[in-house]
């Protein structure tokens, strides 16, 4: 074997031995994946069931009860109290027992009947905006389809709008951002600090093949990452995966080369373990969890942030990642992506090859 | 005068290896005491005892006057600690330095000043109180250091490789104020590896694998343990000389041979008629013996 | 050639010159010493002839291959004696065979066989310099460069250590070892004297003894009595206790009224060596007070 490839894969095998050795690196790569998910899963939810609503009816009609049952046949709602005025539900909205109150007018079931329906009224408690908005959303399905009205809009490609879709491939790439990143910021700087690093260099080895060598065990590591989260994702939130799997590694390599790129990068030039860390998780975690259309949708932001964040990795990875989960996206469509993720990688591991600097100053 | 120093089968056990065993020795007041042994041998252990640090597993030890075994916390008023890496500040002026210090001890205000202007005479650190102690020379941050330590008037100072590294001028001055302290009636208890240093103490303690293997003076421990004499030979090889003197220990030592004959009433002469016998023309010189032979002995790898 | 040629060597950081103007050549077979204090520019030295550095004058040649031992602690701690070495030699690139043998010759003289499976960092300070002397060793540079090997390491292990260097001189290996143990010049085929960036003098072991030109006397009597009296004493350059009795450098041409005046007060003196330290101070006051 040429010389060159045995010396990277000397410094992948002795980083593996690392790796393994020390626990933490373990417990921090393979833990934290689950504990997010789990988090994102069941404790924090975007789906809301069981609101608790009051009814006023007014009219007392078949078709009335009719409107109330619909209400409650999904799990969104439950009849918590029945009034004889809206007046009578301000105590109850106040004290939050209910957090809406459906009013039935008088006459209901008669003008329904005269083609000339009075609808319903939803009073929702505004206090809490996601579950009123929710809340509402829902009504407003459940209410549409008693009478003649246009057909409910449904939510393509998620139309149970399960959170979980969403927060899947969110929590994909927020993982590998920041496990990839401060694993390999600390990895170099520790050598510098130790001083292992000088000894290294009195070696033939040279900066490109360290960098290759350490970035191969963690880009194994950052696969065995994804592979997790899509099949406890898959498995234990229904997520389907409606693209080709090919695809959804082939992305997610590319952006592990991107943020173990990064964090090379960070440590090369910082030598310090405590700066490294720190930098190395401004740039890829707040960045990924904030402007990669994770969370929040890059559309509305200002124009600086937009122009930020297509500079990003992390906005390239989500769409990916939503396009081979969710849409069964090919690689017709994916391939600017794919492309800006390759591009990204190449230019950030290019500096960090170019500023390793061989000699100590 | 009463010992400053009482140990008495110290012992000290980390599950079934014993790092401290049976250690029994004492240093009287003003006497400067060397502690010599490799890493591993113990010496710390014993150290982090008498300072309090450890808990001993069996045997007493007095230290100051203080039953340093049943109370340990008491025995930090009475001791000064100064260990190789310097605990200064870097960032702080010298002045800062001694009022942490001398504060950590409860020494404010007026006490603090006058120990202050005692310690920075004793020390020559007189000008140097609003200078960055990391702009300082290494031997004038170590005299600071041992300042630090003694701004409380110690009665046993405790000294952990005090001179490693720091240029011979300055390690002179050093242990010329070692030595003023200990006429003054401190006693100094030194850990170090510089063999020459170990020459300045009064006695000096060979730890091995947890035991005492040695107390004495050094020219007593030199007497007892590496008696005779050692030559330096110049112009023959190793194996010659070696085959010339049997029974010799032969070591090399840059160009020149050091060789202990087994004959210990041998003199250059008669070594130089040796190696003459055996057609060897070599200089033949007396030279020292010195601890590092001792400590081989002791140690069981003799030359 | 020489093995080692070093030529006018300097290097600044900053404000501070580290290095001044350092020349030394070296040849196979022969141990020099670079002997001075922390901050006398030894490790900088080094690392310029390493090439880990970049000299901002001077030349560096070596003849051969090149192994390099850094004053840290240089090794994987979290990995064994024999993943340590086998590490190296994939950087080095040794075949198989050459490996072996090499790697067997080192642990047997090393007499780390019997620890090949224990992690660096649990081994002995000694055990551990051992160690990081035999990865340097590993691919039979002809040039040795080791920085501060035996410091901080007990008498038994650093006996070992030149033991060890001693084999491997007898191979034609040339070697630079830093110290800052001034008494290691003796154990050197020539040593420099370094300090502040400059080589204050340079040769060998005797020779540096024999240009000391102030008689030392080792003088026996009240030890108090007598430093009060030496305190105060300016023809007395230096004196340090040796054992019993105390070490004392008198300036050149003042012997013998300084023996008179020692004896009137009760002291028997009588003459001693030199020492490596008494040469440096000796040299190093002459140079910081020069203009």
């Amino acid at each position: 074997m040429n010389a060159s490839l045995r010396r990277v894969r000397a410094i992948a095998h002795k980083e593996v031995l690392h790796m393994i050795r020390d626990a933490r690196v373990v417990y921090l790569a393979l833990g934290l994946p689950v504990i997010m998910l789990l988090l994102f899963g069941y404790g924090i939810s975007m789906d809301v069931d069981h609101i608790p609503i009051a009814v006023v009816d007014h009219d007392h009609t078949r078709a009335s009860r009719l409107l109330v049952e619909k209400l409650v046949a999904g799990e969104s709602f439950v009849v918590a109290a029945r009034a004889d005025s809206a007046a009578e539900t301000e105590p109850l909205l106040r004290r939050g027992d209910v957090m809406a109150v459906v009013v039935v007018p008088e006459h209901y079931q008669r003008d329904l009947a005269r083609r000339e329906p009075q609808p319903a009224q939803l009073l929702v408690d505004g206090s809490d905006g996601i579950v009123a908005s929710i809340a509402l959303g829902d009504a407003v399905g459940a209410l549409q389809t008693v009478g003649p009205a246009p057909p409910p809009l449904l939510a393509r490609f998620n139309p149970a709008m399960r959170s979980a879709y969403n927060f899947v491939p969110g929590v994909i790439a927020v993982i590998l951002a920041m496990v990839s990143s401060l694993l390999t910021g600390l990895t170099i700087a520790r050598e510098w600090e130790r001083g292992s690093m000088e000894q290294l260099f009195a070696t033939p080895v040279r900066r490109s093949e360290i960098i290759l060598g350490k970035l191969i065990p963690y880009a194994a590591l950052g696969m065995l990452q994804t592979l997790l989260i899509v099949t406890l994702g898959s498995w234990l939130f229904d997520v389907p995966i409606r693209g080709s799997l090919l695809l959804l590694f082939g992305a997610s390599a590319l952006f592990l080369c991107a943020m173990l790129g990064i964090g090379l990068t960070v440590s090369v030039i910082t030598k310090s373990q405590l700066v490294s860390v720190q930098v190395a998780l401004l740039v890829t975690m707040l960045p990924t969890t904030l402007l990669s259309g994770f969370m929040f949708p890059i559309s509305n932001m200002p124009w600086v942030l937009r122009v930020i964040a297509s500079v990003l990795p992390g906005r390239y990875y989500i769409t990916a990642l939503r396009g081979v989960f969710l849409k069964g996206n090919g690689i017709g469509v994916l391939a600017p992506d794919l492309l800006a993720l390759a591009a990204f990688s190449v230019f950030v591991l290019a500096v960090g090859v170019v500023k390793f600097q061989r000699r100590l100053s | 005068m009463s010992a400053a120093i009482r140990v008495r089968g110290l012992e000290r056990r980390f599950g079934d290896f014993v790092a401290v065993n049976d250690v029994s020795f004492e240093v009287g007041a003003g006497e400067i005491f060397g502690y010599l042994g490799a890493n591993g041998a113990g010496k710390s252990t014993t150290i982090r005892m008498l300072c309090g640090l450890l808990a001993a597993t069996a045997g007493a030890a007095e230290v100051a006057g203080v039953d340093v075994v049943h109370r340990p916390a008491d025995v930090r008023r009475a001791i000064g600690y100064m260990s190789q890496r310097f605990s200064l500040y870097l960032d702080l002026t010298v002045d800062e330095n001694l009022a942490f210090f001398g504060g950590a001890y409860g020494i404010f205000g007026a006490r603090l000043r006058a120990r202050r202007e005692a310690v920075a005479a004793e020390l020559d650190l007189g000008a140097l109180g609003a200078e960055l102690t990391g702009s300082l020379a290494g031997g004038v941050r170590q005299r600071l250091a041992l300042a630090c330590a003694i701004l409380h008037e110690p009665r046993v100072v405790f000294l952990d490789e005090p001179t490693a590294g720091v240029d011979p001028e300055a390690r002179r001055t050093f242990w010329r104020l070692i030595r003023r302290l200990a006429r003054a009636g401190s006693t100094i208890f030194v850990t170090t590896h510089y063999m020459d240093e170990a020459e300045y103490c009064d006695r000096v303690g060979l730890m091995v694998d947890g035991r005492l293997a040695a107390l004495d003076t050094p020219s007593g421990l030199k007497r007892e343990l590496a008696p005779g004499r050692m030559f330096e030979v110049h112009g023959a090889r190793a194996a010659e000389v070696a085959a010339a003197l049997p029974g010799a220990t032969v070591e090399p030592f840059g160009a020149s041979l050091h060789v202990r004959p087994a004959d210990t009433s041998a003199d250059a002469a008669t070594l130089r008629e040796a190696l003459a016998r055996r057609g060897l023309a070599a200089s033949v010189a007396e030279t020292d013996v010195t601890l590092e032979d001792v400590f081989l002995r002791v140690v069981g790898r003799t030359p | 050639m020489s093995a080692i040629e070093a030529t006018h060597l300097r290097r600044r950081f900053g404000e501070r010159v580290a290095v001044r103007d350092v020349t030394l050549r070296v040849e196979a077979g022969e141990i020099y010493g670079l002997i001075g204090p922390d901050g006398a520019g030894k490790t900088t030295t080094l690392r310029m002839i390493a090439d880990l550095l970049e000299p901002e004058a001077g030349e560096v040649r070596l003849d051969g291959a090149l192994g390099y031992m850094p004053q840290q602690y240089s090794l994987y701690g979290d990995l064994s004696v024999a993943e340590n070495l086998a590490f190296f030699r994939e950087m080095y690139g040794l075949s198989r065979d050459a490996f072996r043998a090499r790697r067997d010759r080192l642990l047997a003289l090393t007499r780390l066989a019997a620890f090949r499976d224990r992690r660096a960092q649990a081994l002995s300070g000694g055990m551990y310099k051992k160690l990081a002397l035999a990865c340097a060793l590993l691919h039979e540079p002809k040039v040795l460069l080791l920085d501060e090997p035996t410091t901080g390491v007990d008498p038994v292990s650093r006996r070992e250590l030149w033991d060890l260097l001693h084999e491997f001189l007898a191979e034609g290996m040339a070697i630079v070892i830093a110290t800052p143990y001034m008494d290691e010049a003796a154990r050197c085929h020539r040593a420099g004297m370094l300090d502040r960036g400059v080589l204050l003098v340079e040769g060998a072991p005797s020779e540096l003894l024999a240009a000391f030109r102030h008689p030392v006397l080792a003088v026996r009597g009240d030890r108090d009595a007598l430093e009060d009296l030496l305190a105060g004493d300016e023809d007395v350059l230096a004196y340090t206790p040796a054992g019993a009795r105390l070490r004392i450098v008198v300036r050149d041409g003042r012997e013998r009224d300084d023996v008179a005046r020692l004896e009137r007060a009760g002291a028997r003196t009588e003459p001693a060596m030199a020492s490596f330290e008494d040469v440096f101070l000796a040299r190093m006051r002459d140079a910081r007070s020069a203009p």
